[in-house]
Formats: C-alpha cells, sequence, structure tokens
C-alpha cells in the first residue's frame, strides 16, 4: 500500500529536522526536503491508476467503535490538493532555507512547517470524516505555532492566539457539524457519506448541520465577517505566510466545502448562504487590499477577496463552477504564493515592508520586479496569465446563476466591481514598490536576494505563464478533481479565447476600470481615512477583554472570599432541591403508627430544643454556648438510654466529656467573647435558611420514620452469638459484622490526632492571664483536691475501662468505650498535674501507640487470609486456662485492642498538643523576641 | 480467595503506619513512598485484569455473606479508577521526592499521602454506603492534613474553608445514609438498589436521592457548591495540589456515578435532568473562572471545576453512549490535571512563582518542558489526537445523540474557552521573554532533582499520548464499563446473588 506512506513520510519530515539540527542548515534542510520529495513522488506514481478510473482507498481500523478509521483516499480532488501541498511546500522549505536568520531555530521552524504539511495532506487525503477533522484541528494547531514563532515579539504571539481561538471555534462548530452529518448519513466513512445526498437534504437537522460546517469552513478560509485573523496572522514569518495563509490552510475550508459538496451542496439554503458570503468577503477584502500600505497585509487582504471569490463559485455550484473554482484555487496558490515570497524578499533585503518607506526598487532587483509584475498581472487577470483564464470562467458563471431571481443581474455586477478592485490594488501593489520614487529611503540598501531563494518565485512565475499560454495542461489534473467532486466526468475544454462575450466585456471593463481606479486611489485612500480605522485584533481582544471582565465580575461574586457565603449557597442548593421533592410528595406520613408520646420524652425534646436554641443565642459568650452544646449532647445520650440503646448512650457520654474538655482548652485561647458581627438582615437571612433546612430534614426524617421497612437487623441478632461469638450485638457488630467500618474510623481518628498535632506544631498563641472581664486566673494552677483525688482515681478508672474492654463482646462495653475512659482518665490526670509533671511520669509517644492500634487492627484482619478467608474473618472458641476457668476468646477481641489503642493515642495525642501550648516547653513569643 | 480487591486499600494503609512507624527515618519514608505507590499500582492492575477477565469481583469482609457484612465490589469503573489511583499515587510520589522539602516530609507528608491513597481507593472499591462514607472521611482528613502542610496563612484560611465545606457534605451525606437506612432497612448498595426498586414510594426516594447529589456535588465540586476548591487547592506544596487536583473531586464524581446509575436510576427525568443543569452551569461558571485567573494554579484549579460539569454530563444524559463519555473522560482528566499541576511545580521550581506575570522565557531555555505542558494542555482542551479529544468528542456526540442542543453547545464553547485558557498560560509563561525584574527561583533544582521532576510528567504525557493514539482498547473498556453501569442487575447479582467466598 502506497497511500499511507504519504502521510507517513510527512510525519517524518517532523522529526528529521529535530534530529539533523546538529548537522548544519543545509544538511538540515536536504534531510526534511527528503521525505517531501519522496511523498510527491508516490502521488505521482498513483496518477496513471486514477487516470484509469480506479480510485485507491486505505483503510486502517483506529476506533472503530467511534467510527474512526485511519482512512484515506486519493481522488482526483486529494490529487490536486496533495500536489498543491507537497509541491509549494518544498519550494517554502527552500524558501524558508535562505529566509531565516543565523541565530535562528531553524529546525524548529521546519518541524513545525512539516507538521502543518502533514496535516494538510491528512485533510486532503482522509476518507473519513472523523479523521479529517482531526487533521483539521491539527493544521489549527500547527498554524498558532507557526504564527507564533517569534514569539518574543508581542504581535506575534497575539496574532497567533486570534488565529487559534477562531479557527478553533470553528473547528469546533465543524466538529459537531461533521457529527451530525454522520448521524444522518449512518456512517462517516467518506464514500458512503457523499453518496447519501437525499438522506442529508431530507433530515429535519440538515440546517443546522449546514450552518454548523460552514462555519468550519468559512473561519478557516476566513470569509467575512471570520476573515479578521488572518491580516494579524501576518505577523508569521514570511515563509509561513506564503504557505499557511495564501497557497494551503486557507483553502483548508475551500477544500471542505468542494469536498462534502456531493453530499450537502445544492439546497437554497446552501446556494443563498455561500454565494452570498462569498461575494461580501470578495468585496470587502479587495476594498481593504487597496487601502492597506503594508505589503503583506495587502496581500492578505487580496488573499481573503480571492477567497470569496471561490466560495461564491462553489456557491454557485453549477459543473462549470466547480471547474472554475478548481482552477482558481490552483491559480492563486502559484500567484499568490510567489507574491508572498517577493514581498518576504523585499522586506528581507530593505527592512520594511511599507509602501511608504519603498519605491523604485525595479533599479535595484530588477528581477525581484519583473517576477513580482508578472505574478501580479495574474492576480488582477491579465489576458495570457493563468488568473485571466479562471477569472472569466468565474464572470461567466456569476453572469450565467440564476440566483437571487429577478435581482440575479446583480452577481455580475458584484464580480465585475471585485474585478476593478483587483486590477487596482495588483497594480497599486507593483506601481508604489518598483516604479514609484521613494518617499523616504528604506532601512536597508536593496539588492537582488541570493540565487536560490528567489529560485521558487521564478518557478511559480514561470508556471503562471505558463498555464496562462498552454492552459491545455491543467486540463487533466482539473478533470480528475471535478470528476471527484461532481462524481461524475465533465466534458471540458479550457482556451484562452471563447470569441467576444459577456465574460470579456466584464473582464475588460475591470481592466479599465481597475486602471483608472488605481489613478484616482489617493482620493479613495482619504474616503476610506473618514471611516475611524478598525483594527480586527483591537475589536476581538476588546471583546475578549470584555469576557475577561465579565467573568471575573460573575467569579467576584460568587466567589467571594466568604465562608459564609459558600454555605449559605450549599444550604441554599441543598434546601431547593430537597424542598422541591418534598412538594411532589403525595402525603408526608406513612403507614405506620406513631408511638404515644408521654411526658418524659416530651421533657427530653423540649431539653434538646431548649438547649439547641441556646447554643445559638448565646454563641457570642463561648462558654455558655459550649454548655448549652452539651445539653443536646447530654439529652441525645439519654435519648439513646431511654430507646434501649446502653453501648450508644455510653459511647456518646464519654465522646460528650472527651470533645467538651477539648473544647474548653481550645476555648482557653480565644477571647471569651466575640463582637457582633453579623448585620440583622443577615441574622434574618440566616436564621430563615436555618429554620426551613431543619423544617425539611425534619420532615424527611417524619417521613421516613412513619414507614415500615423490613431490615437487615434481625440477622445480626439472629447471628451475634453463633457467627460472631458475642452476646452485645452492636460490639460484634462494630469489631465483626462491621469490623471494616471501624477499622477505617480509627484510621480517621489516628488521622485526626495527626492534623491536629500538625496544625499546632507551628502555632504561636498569645496566652491570656485573664478571663473576659480582667479578672486574672487563679494563680493556684493545679488544685489540691483535684491532684488528689485524679490520683486516686486513675488506677480505678484505668481498672473499669479494662473491665469494659473485656466484658464489651458481651456485654455493653467494647473496645472504643474502654478508649474513652481510659482517655478521660488521663485527661484529669494532665490537668489536675499539668502536662509537665505528667509527661514526666508518662514517658511515652502517643503517636505510636495510635499507630500500633491501626496496625493491630489491620494485621488482626490480615490474619484471616492466612487461612485462606476474606479480609476480617473473626474466629472465636472457648479455651479452659487454668486458675481462671472456661473463657471465650476471640480473633476480634484483638480487633478491638487495636481500637481501644488508636482511641487513646488519638484522644491523648489531641489533648496533649493542645495542653502543650499552654507550657513553656514549648518556644513561647515572649521567649522568641 | 481474590486478595486483589482488598490490597489496594490494605497496601497504602499498612505503608501509611509504616512510614509513621518511621517518622524519624527520612530515607525509610521516601523509600516507602516510592515502593508502597508502586506496589498499589501493580496490585490495582492485577484488579483490572481479574475484573475484565473473570467480571465484578466481590469480597465480602469478615465472612458475613452480601448484605449484612460490608461488600468489597470492583466492576469495571471501580477498578479503573483503582489503576487510575495507582498512577497518579506513584508519580506524585515520584514527584514529591523532589519537590517535597524537608520541612514538609518532618511533618508527615508521606503517610498521610498514603492514607489519603487508602481512602481514595477505599470510596472506590466498597460497595456499601455507609463505609463510603468511612472512606470519605478517612479522604477528607487526610486532605486537610496535607492542606494545613507548612501551615501558612494562606493554607490556613483556604484549610478552613476547606473542612468547613466538606464537612457539611459529610453531614448531608451521612443523614442521607441514615435516612436511606430508615427506608429501607440496609446499608449494602446492591441491597438498597433491589429493595428500592420494590419500593413503591418514589417520590421519597428522589428526595433521599437530592440529598445524596448535593453531598456529592459539594465532594464533585459541581455548580453552586464547589467553592472549596478554588479556595483552597492553589495553597498546599504542588505535589498536594496534584494528588487532590487528581484524585479528590474524581471520588464525589464516582460516587455520583455509582449511586445514580445503581439506586437512584428510577425517575432519571427528574434526576438526572437537575445532574443536566448541574454540568452545564458547572463548566460554565469554572472556565469563566478561569478565564479571570492569572496565576497557573488557580487557573487550573477552575479548570477542574469545569472539566467536573463534562464527567457529570456523560452521567446526566444517562445514555450508554453518554456513560461511556463520562467514564472515558474521568480516565483522560484525572491524567491530564494531574500532569498539568506537576509542570506547573516544574515551572515554580524553576522560576519561584506562580503567577503569570512572573514567568515568561521557558520556550527558549526549556523545550522540552513547553513540550511537556502543551501535550496535557491541549489534551484538557480536546485537541486531537490526544486523550481529551477523545473524551469530548464521546461526550459531545452523545449530547447531539440525545438532541440536547443547548448542553452541547456549551460543551462546545467551553471547550473553546479551555483552549483560550491554556493558550493564556503558554503564551505567558513560555513564549512570553521572562519580565526584566524576575527574581531568580529561591531553590532551583539539581540535575538529579531534574530527572526526578521530569520522570512522573513524561509518564503522564506518555499516558495522555497513548490513550488518544491507542484508543481503541481505552474506548472498549470504557464502554464495558458503561455497559455494567447501565445493567446494575449484573452488579446486584454479583454482589448477593453469587456463592460466599468458602
Amino acid at each position: 500500500m502506497i497511500l499511507p506512506w504519504i502521510p507517513l513520510l510527512a510525519l517524518l519530515g517532523v522529526v528529521v529536522p529535530l534530529l539533523t539540527r546538529q548537522r548544519g542548515r543545509r544538511f538540515c534542510s536536504l534531510a526534511t526536503a527528503a521525505p517531501a520529495i519522496l511523498a510527491l513522488l508516490l502521488v505521482f506514481s498513483q496518477v496513471p491508476a486514477l487516470l484509469a478510473g480506479d480510485l485507491p482507498r486505505f483503510q486502517l481500523a483506529w476506533v472503530p467503535q467511534l467510527g474512526l478509521d485511519l482512512a484515506f483516499r486519493l481522488d482526483g480532488l486529494s490529487l490536486l490538493f496533495v500536489s498543491l501541498i507537497l509541491g509549494i511546500g518544498l519550494l517554502i522549505l527552500l524558501y524558508a532555507h535562505y529566509y531565516l536568520e543565523a541565530h535562528e531555530p531553524f529546525a524548529r521552524f521546519y518541524s513545525f512547517l512539516m507538521l502543518f504539511m502533514l496535516s494538510m495532506v491528512g485533510i486532503v487525503m482522509a476518507d473519513n470524516l472523523l479523521l479529517l477533522w482531526l487533521f483539521w484541528e491539527l493544521t489549527s494547531l500547527s498554524s498558532f505555532l507557526l504564527i507564533g514563532f517569534w514569539s518574543h515579539w508581542t504581535d506575534a504571539r497575539k496574532g497567533a492566539r486570534m488565529a487559534l481561538t477562531v479557527t478553533g471555534a470553528g473547528g469546533l462548530a465543524l466538529l459537531a457539524g461533521l457529527l451530525l452529518l454522520g448521524d444522518m448519513a449512518g456512517s462517516f466513512d467518506l464514500g458512503v457519506v457523499l453518496e447519501s445526498r437525499e438522506a442529508i437534504l431530507a433530515d429535519p437537522r440538515y440546517p443546522l448541520m449546514l450552518v454548523l460546517v460552514l462555519l468550519g469552513a468559512f473561519t478557516k478560509s476566513a470569509q467575512f465577517p471570520f476573515h479578521f485573523w488572518l491580516p494579524h496572522a501576518m505577523a508569521a514569518p514570511t515563509p509561513v505566510s506564503a504557505y499557511l495563509h495564501s497557497a494551503t490552510m486557507v483553502k483548508a475550508g475551500i477544500f471542505l466545502m468542494a469536498r462534502l459538496h456531493p453530499a450537502i451542496a445544492g439546497s437554497e439554503a446552501w446556494e443563498l448562504i455561500v454565494t452570498l458570503t462569498g461575494m461580501a468577503t470578495l468585496l470587502y477584502g479587495a476594498w481593504f487590499a487597496l487601502l492597506k500600505t503594508d505589503l503583506k497585509a495587502i496581500l492578505a487582504f487580496s488573499t481573503v477577496s480571492h477567497l470569496g471569490l471561490i466560495t461564491v463559485l462553489l456557491g454557485i455550484g453549477s459543473p462549470l463552477a466547480i471547474l472554475a473554482a478548481l482552477f482558481h484555487i490552483l491559480n492563486h496558490a502559484t500567484f499568490k504564493a510567489a507574491l508572498f515570497m517577493s514581498a518576504g524578499i523585499i522586506d528581507h533585503e530593505t527592512g520594511t515592508r511599507e509602501l511608504g518607506r519603498l519605491g523604485g526598487l525595479r533599479r535595484a532587483m530588477p528581477v525581484t520586479a519583473l517576477l513580482t509584475s508578472l505574478t501580479a498581472a495574474a492576480m488582477a487577470g491579465v489576458p495570457l496569465f493563468n488568473g485571466f483564464l479562471s477569472k472569466e470562467m468565474f464572470f461567466a458563471e456569476a453572469a450565467a446563476s440564476p440566483l437571487l431571481g429577478g435581482l440575479s443581474w446583480l452577481l455580475p455586477v458584484l464580480a465585475t466591481l471585485g474585478g476593478i478592485l483587483s486590477v487596482a490594488y495588483s497594480l497599486r501593489l507593483v506601481h508604489a514598490v518598483f516604479f514609484k520614487p521613494a518617499r523616504k529611503a528604506p532601512p536597508k540598501s536593496p539588492h537582488e536576494p541570493p540565487r536560490l531563494m528567489r529560485a521558487p518565485v521564478e518557478l511559480l512565475a514561470a508556471l503562471c505563464v505558463l498555464v496562462g499560454l498552454l492552459p491545455v495542461i491543467a486540463e487533466v489534473p482539473l478533470g480528475l478533481a471535478v470528476e471527484a467532486v461532481l462524481l461524475t466526468p465533465l466534458e471540458f475544454h479550457l482556451a484562452i479565447w471563447h470569441g467576444l462575450n459577456l465574460p470579456l466585456l466584464m473582464s475588460v471593463i475591470a481592466l479599465i476600470a481597475g486602471v483608472l481606479l488605481y489613478a484616482l486611489h489617493a482620493h479613495l485612500r482619504q474616503f476610506g481615512r473618514q471611516f475611524s480605522p478598525m483594527d480586527a485584533r483591537l475589536i476581538f481582544e476588546g471583546a475578549v477583554q470584555r469576557l475577561m471582565t465579565w467573568s471575573e465580575r460573575l467569579t467576584v461574586r460568587l466567589e467571594n472570599g466568604s465562608l459564609q457565603r459558600y454555605m449559605s449557597w450549599l444550604l441554599g442548593a441543598a434546601l431547593l432541591l430537597g424542598a422541591i421533592g418534598l412538594l411532589q410528595l403525595p402525603s408526608l406520613a406513612g403507614a405506620r403508627p406513631t408511638q404515644e408520646a408521654d411526658g418524659i420524652l416530651l421533657l427530653g425534646a423540649a431539653l434538646m430544643i431548649f438547649g439547641a436554641l441556646g447554643t445559638v443565642a448565646t454563641h457570642r459568650y463561648r462558654l455558655i454556648s459550649l454548655l448549652m452544646l452539651s445539653v443536646v449532647g447530654l439529652v441525645v445520650s439519654l435519648t439513646f438510654a431511654r430507646f434501649s440503646a446502653p453501648d450508644l448512650a455510653l459511647t456518646q457520654l464519654s465522646v460528650e466529656v472527651v470533645t467538651m474538655i477539648l473544647l474548653m482548652l481550645a476555648l482557653f485561647f480565644l477571647p471569651q467573647k466575640t463582637p457582633r458581627e453579623s448585620s440583622a438582615g443577615r441574622n434574618i437571612r440566616d436564621l430563615g435558611l436555618a429554620a426551613s433546612l431543619g423544617m425539611v430534614v425534619a420532615s424527611l426524617n417524619y417521613a421516613v420514620l412513619t414507614r415500615d421497612n423490613h431490615g437487615i437487623s434481625d440477622f445480626f441478632i439472629a447471628n451475634s452469638v453463633p457467627g460472631g461469638g458475642g452476646h452485645n450485638v452492636v460490639n460484634v457488630i462494630l469489631v465483626d459484622f462491621r469490623g471494616f467500618d471501624t477499622l477505617g474510623e480509627i484510621t480517621v481518628l489516628a488521622l485526626a490526632g495527626l492534623a491536629i498535632f500538625k496544625l499546632l506544631n507551628r502555632l504561636r498563641l498569645f496566652m491570656p492571664h485573664s478571663d473576659g472581664e480582667g479578672r486574672v486566673w487563679s494563680p493556684d494552677r493545679y488544685p489540691l483536691i483535684l491532684t488528689s483525688v485524679s490520683q486516686a482515681l486513675l488506677p480505678l478508672a484505668l481498672l473499669v475501662s479494662a473491665f469494659i474492654f473485656l466484658r464489651g463482646h458481651n456485654l455493653p462495653g467494647g473496645g472504643f468505650i474502654a478508649g474513652l475512659i481510659t482517655a478521660v482518665a488521663l485527661i484529669l490526670v494532665y490537668m489536675a498535674r499539668g502536662v509537665e509533671w505528667t509527661q514526666q511520669r508518662l514517658d511515652f509517644q502517643y503517636q505510636p501507640v495510635a499507630i500500633a492500634g491501626v496496625a493491630i487492627a489491620t494485621l488482626t484482619g490480615l490474619g484471616s487470609w492466612l487461612f485462606g478467608r476474606p479480609f476480617l474473618t473473626s474466629a472465636f472458641g472457648h479455651f479452659h486456662i487454668p486458675a481462671i476457668g472456661d473463657i471465650e476468646l476471640a480473633t476480634a477481641m484483638l480487633f478491638d485492642l487495636g481500637v481501644y489503642l488508636a482511641v487513646v493515642g488519638a484522644t491523648l495525642m489531641i489533648l496533649a498538643n493542645l495542653g502543650k501550648l499552654t507550657t513553656p516547653h514549648r518556644p513561647s513569643k515572649e521567649e522568641k523576641h | 480467595m481474590n486478595p486483589e480487591v482488598a490490597l489496594p486499600i490494605l497496601i497504602p494503609l499498612f505503608s501509611g503506619a509504616l512510614s509513621l512507624l518511621f517518622w524519624r527515618l527520612r530515607s525509610m519514608q521516601r523509600l516507602v513512598a516510592v515502593a508502597g505507590t508502586a506496589a498499589l499500582l501493580i496490585t490495582s492492575l492485577w484488579l483490572l485484569a481479574s475484573v475484565s477477565r473473570d467480571g465484578i469481583q466481590v469480597m465480602h469482609m469478615g465472612n458475613w455473606p452480601a448484605p449484612f457484612g460490608i461488600s468489597l465490589v470492583a466492576d469495571l469503573l471501580g477498578a479503573i479508577m483503582v489503576v487510575l489511583t495507582g498512577i497518579i499515587g506513584f508519580a506524585v510520589a515520584l514527584f514529591s521526592l523532589a519537590t517535597v522539602g524537608r520541612g514538609h516530609e518532618a511533618f508527615g507528608y508521606f503517610p498521610l499521602m498514603h492514607l489519603l491513597l487508602a481512602g481514595v481507593a477505599g470510596a472506590f472499591l466498597t460497595g456499601d454506603i455507609f463505609n463510603l462514607y468511612v472512606w470519605f472521611e478517612v479522604m477528607l482528613v487526610a486532605s486537610f492534613a496535607l492542606l494545613i502542610l507548612g501551615s501558612e496563612k494562606a493554607q490556613m484560611e483556604g484549610a478552613i474553608k476547606y473542612v468547613a465545606l466538606n464537612l457539611l457534605s459529610s453531614v448531608i451525606f451521612l443523614s442521607a445514609v441514615g435516612l436511606l437506612y430508615g427506608l429501607v432497612g440496609t446499608l449494602n448498595m446492591a441491597d438498597i438498589a433491589q429493595r428500592l426498586g420494590q419500593l413503591e414510594e418514589g417520590g421519597l426516594v428522589d428526595v433521599l436521592a437530592m440529598m445524596f447529589m448535593v453531598a456529592f456535588g459539594i465532594k464533585a465540586a459541581a455548580f453552586p457548591l464547589f467553592f472549596w476548591l478554588p479556595a483552597s487547592y492553589h495553597t498546599p506544596p504542588v505535589a498536594v495540589s496534584a494528588l487532590f487536583a487528581g484524585l479528590l473531586t474524581k471520588v464525589g464524581v464516582y460516587a455520583l456515578y455509582r449511586v445514580f446509575t445503581l439506586i437512584f436510576n428510577q425517575s432519571p427525568d427528574y434526576t438526572h435532568e437537575i445532574l443536566l443543569w448541574g454540568a452545564g452551569l458547572t463548566m460554565l461558571t469554572g472556565v469563566l473562572g478561569a478565564a479571570a485567573q492569572f496565576e497557573f494554579r488557580r487557573i487550573l484549579s477552575f479548570h477542574i471545576v469545569s472539566q467536573i460539569g463534562y464527567m457529570i454530563l456523560g452521567l446526566a444524559l444517562f445514555t450508554p453512549l453518554a456513560l461511556v463519555g463520562g467514564v472515558f473522560y474521568i480516565m483522560h482528566h484525572i491524567i491530564v490535571k494531574t500532569n498539568l499541576f506537576l509542570v506547573s511545580g516544574f515551572v515554580h521550581r524553576l522560576k519561584g512563582s506562580y503567577q503569570l506575570k512572573k514567568l515568561g522565557g521557558l520556550y527558549k531555555s526549556h523545550p522540552w518542558l513547553a513540550v511537556l505542558f502543551l501535550i496535557p494542555a491541549f489534551s484538557l482542551a480536546g485537541l486531537p489526537p490526544l486523550s481529551g479529544f477523545f473524551a469530548k468528542f464521546v461526550v459531545i456526540r452523545a449530547g447531539l445523540e440525545a438532541e440536547a442542543y443547548g448542553v452541547t453547545f456549551v460543551a462546545l464553547l467551553v471547550g473553546l474557552l479551555t483552549l483560550y485558557s491554556m493558550v493564556k498560560i503558554w503564551a505567558e509563561a513560555f513564549w512570553k521573554a521572562a519580565p526584566e525584574d524576575a527574581e531568580p527561583a529561591p531553590e532551583a533544582p539539581s540535575q538529579r532533582e531534574q530527572w526526578l521532576l521530569y520522570l512522573p510528567i513524561v509518564g503522564l504525557a506518555l499516558c495522555t499520548l497513548a490513550i488518544g493514539l491507542y484508543g481503541a482498547p481505552i474506548y472498549a473498556l470504557a464502554e464495558a464499563s458503561a455497559a455494567q453501569l447501565m445493567d446494575p442487575g449484573r452488579y446486584i447479582e454479583a454482589v448477593l446473588g453469587t456463592e460466599v467466598t468458602p
């Protein structure tokens, strides 16, 4: 298979310059050209097959599920374009070899250039819509890198960004369009798509698809009003402008319209949109080409105008119009690339591109002057040049088109107007640069460029003349290309002379009026100056800037740094979504009857409500608020007891005690009173939010509690003894049924200890010496009674916690509660004796205790793997130990030991670190000074 | 016995404990960091292999049959997520060797990293809704501790918002679990799904679904619940940012995927429609937020938000293709986003700043770093042939097929703005010449450190390229995983129906 080698060789060209960079520019340039030359030869080797009526194709599945294949074809249209891309690419390479300065990273430039060549080859050879799009995006990307090649220059960076944004936007539209197209045709395979015209035109999504696809094509091919990026892309080095922005990339949109022509063209919408857009572009570009004074800007706008011309032809869509379009693509590529290169030579040799500083160059650069004049004549459509032929065909088709009904005369008139402008700006280009005397000397004294730098221009100029004189030689490639677009062969003959007819008259008018227009163009420029100069980049960047400001404002509104604001967003969202759901419930209450409320229950509820309200109401007095909070906690604990959950009650109680102590320790460092911070309005807002959210949650609770469920809890009660070896179901759940949860939770606990250690480690706190009212803290730091009581209590408490731990598996208790009790006992000692005293006697780190706990629990679980059981499988048995008697031992107890250690370790880690803050052990504020 | 189901949780848990025990031995901690994350990566690949070979893998903890004990369940989505956790863990561990200073290491950076990974892996593997909560807590506390590493003022401010808002999520999540348990009396997700199917309380279930949506939406940083993310992600050491950026929000997204395919799939017209709105607004607000930023990591952080929108979009459209797109997007995003953060860290080491204004000239001085930035950056923007292209492509195609034109338009627009944002970074940090008054970086990396910095960046960039160029098998994986998600019966059967391992 030869086809895949063409893009592969181009890909090779991307790598070669980077590899051969060390061996000098000459070698590198030659090495880079080699794969491209080879690829071109391969393309030509396929011509006989094409002439014989074959369609060389290649297909390799890539992501077949998406319909994306690595599929290539080489039909006439591809052939025309691929030869253009490779051929002109080679010339550009030669040109660039001389163009780049010695210090510039030429290898990188070649590599980007070849990357671009690869992507263009990919576009025109793709036999799959998605593959085509993929290469399409690659052209945007490689052109971005090329335009910004002189990245130190702001204009280059901005031009590159603009080009990428505009073509990128078009690319995304195109993606959507192609997806729709593929969906309508039932396949992304180009062959299938091209033959599904009826289905596509009949689809209701056709208009949407058409607009999206055309958006892609128009942005790429710089059609009005998306043309504005092109003149600014001229910040690129001239080889890039010549290659991308005249010969190839901007033709990609045109190519796309030609490629999809059989499938999507021919509808009224197509004709109107495409033709009118093209016409607008043609005139707009030509007008500005006449007004600009920068050589490259003139060429850029003239490119825009010629692209418009081709678009008009594709819009008209008759077989001969297609032929004319393809012919003009070919012609435009030759003369425009040559002109760009000439412009580059002039820039290179004189140091400026401003018409004002150029002039009279025909003396210093006679050959360049000749070449430029020839190619400009082709651009103007002067007879005996190639541009004349295709332009006359354009006039003929414009005159013959029935579009616009009764106003159809408008089309040829506008076409002629375009022709006039085109003659005028071509003339101006040549005259102003080479013939008119210069007003101001250019920065460098001009002379002819190196012989080989001119060679590409010479070759292209020769082609312009050759095709102009002997149009027959273009018939074969054009015939193949037209056949690929029309899907049937077209009989045609290219000739210079068609007799005296309307198109000829239009040409003559264009030529004469064009010369006149140039003669008057000083007035025109005067007229043009009346309009405030419209710099597309400023507009574009203004738009971007507006978007930025706008999004900044939005972001600042949303994300203003206030935690309260964020909280209210979150809660508001929860409230909204919850309330909407609740509104749709037919009734809140379920089938299960509610329990009778007795006095104790009501009292508990009232207490809880009081505690909660009190916490909020007294929030400025932190200690009181904290006490109020503990009321809630204690009532919760009582509630557990009331509903026969002694384990939970015990746990809640110990947790409550420990958290209270820790919180009080923390409160010590805070001011006892906080100032009033919220306005009344905000208080009301927050109150409303909290109350409504509370109501939603309460309603939900009510709804759930009044419904029956047949849960899994019976299983636990039934299996606790036979399966888990314990009578205390809660503990068996904790250490066995759901031991994995517990493992996670003790990890959290150990982590929390660590986090607080880290948090406090570098903290330097102000230590208050008095309370809020200014009363000095009691000098008696360690009251005697507390000291002695705590000391006496410690062994007792440890005993109790051991007891609670051991009985835990069968009666209320367990590792968690035991751990908390131990922790409380130790905390008491700390409080009574102070950190220093205690630490001297309890000389060990708590961190390893907590870690050991987690490790023991994990290892207990892993132990079961040794017996081929899943993680955490427990085992238990009854053992007879002399002197103690029968005893039940379970692996779950080992796990529980891990829990115990983790709880003790983590709690004391937190406490010790908080406590340490108060001791002179730590470098305090005073010490540092 | 299939230990590979539990190992991805236990290995980091164990590595965490080990490196805590060797608190003072720096070299040992570093060794455990690399070895532990490598082991995690290997077991995760093992898990993925067995899931794709033998179907959904289940392990009943404590040998209690489902739904009574806790089951670990690895379906394809879970296994894929665990593999990604392994990849990111390993890459970040390598990167940390060169970037996390001695001081941070002394405060337990490595053990926390391991425990965070354990939490993430646990969340991906558990088949129990309460156990999911437990792993969320492990993640939350570990990530909070990592956030305050260094205890700088900005970090504290970010961390307090982070922890406060995430605790709110935990509260909502826990209440929702409690209510759900009250309604169906079980915690095993497969069992919940089965029982909800028989329940005739559609309205009430929808309300609970909303609560889960809010709770997980906060975790996933969806609109309007994302505020904790841009407030905090740019504050900690960059290795931490990278780890968070890759994994944390994706746990929330994963949870949404799990819950809204397996459990709350009864009334997609209601629940998934809300998700759709959320997805669109998330994409948009995130990307607009990014447009207003000029700090490397803040830009990237806002883009996390906007990309989360795409992932939720995949879920919200709730068609097989959309889920493929969503899963693909998650895979791609985790790798790319972590890599971008790593690149930002490298840049910071070289230039000493994250402010685009103060950066520049890297294209000239570090062309390879420039290429390594472009790969994930353009991938993030969805340019072909990188991973992001396929991800975005599938989601957009799914949107068009579902005729959800509005949100598809938003997705396309956001893609464009993402591109613009990436180009902004490129133009400022790489193309532009370095500002004249730029101060030299305080600690430019040594040659050996440069290698350590390049290694994970190159590795992740290769992943991005591989997903793009070698897309078919990855796509097939995403497709198979989406097929499992669309057919929750298989999950339920695997958890409840199979025999308990002896």
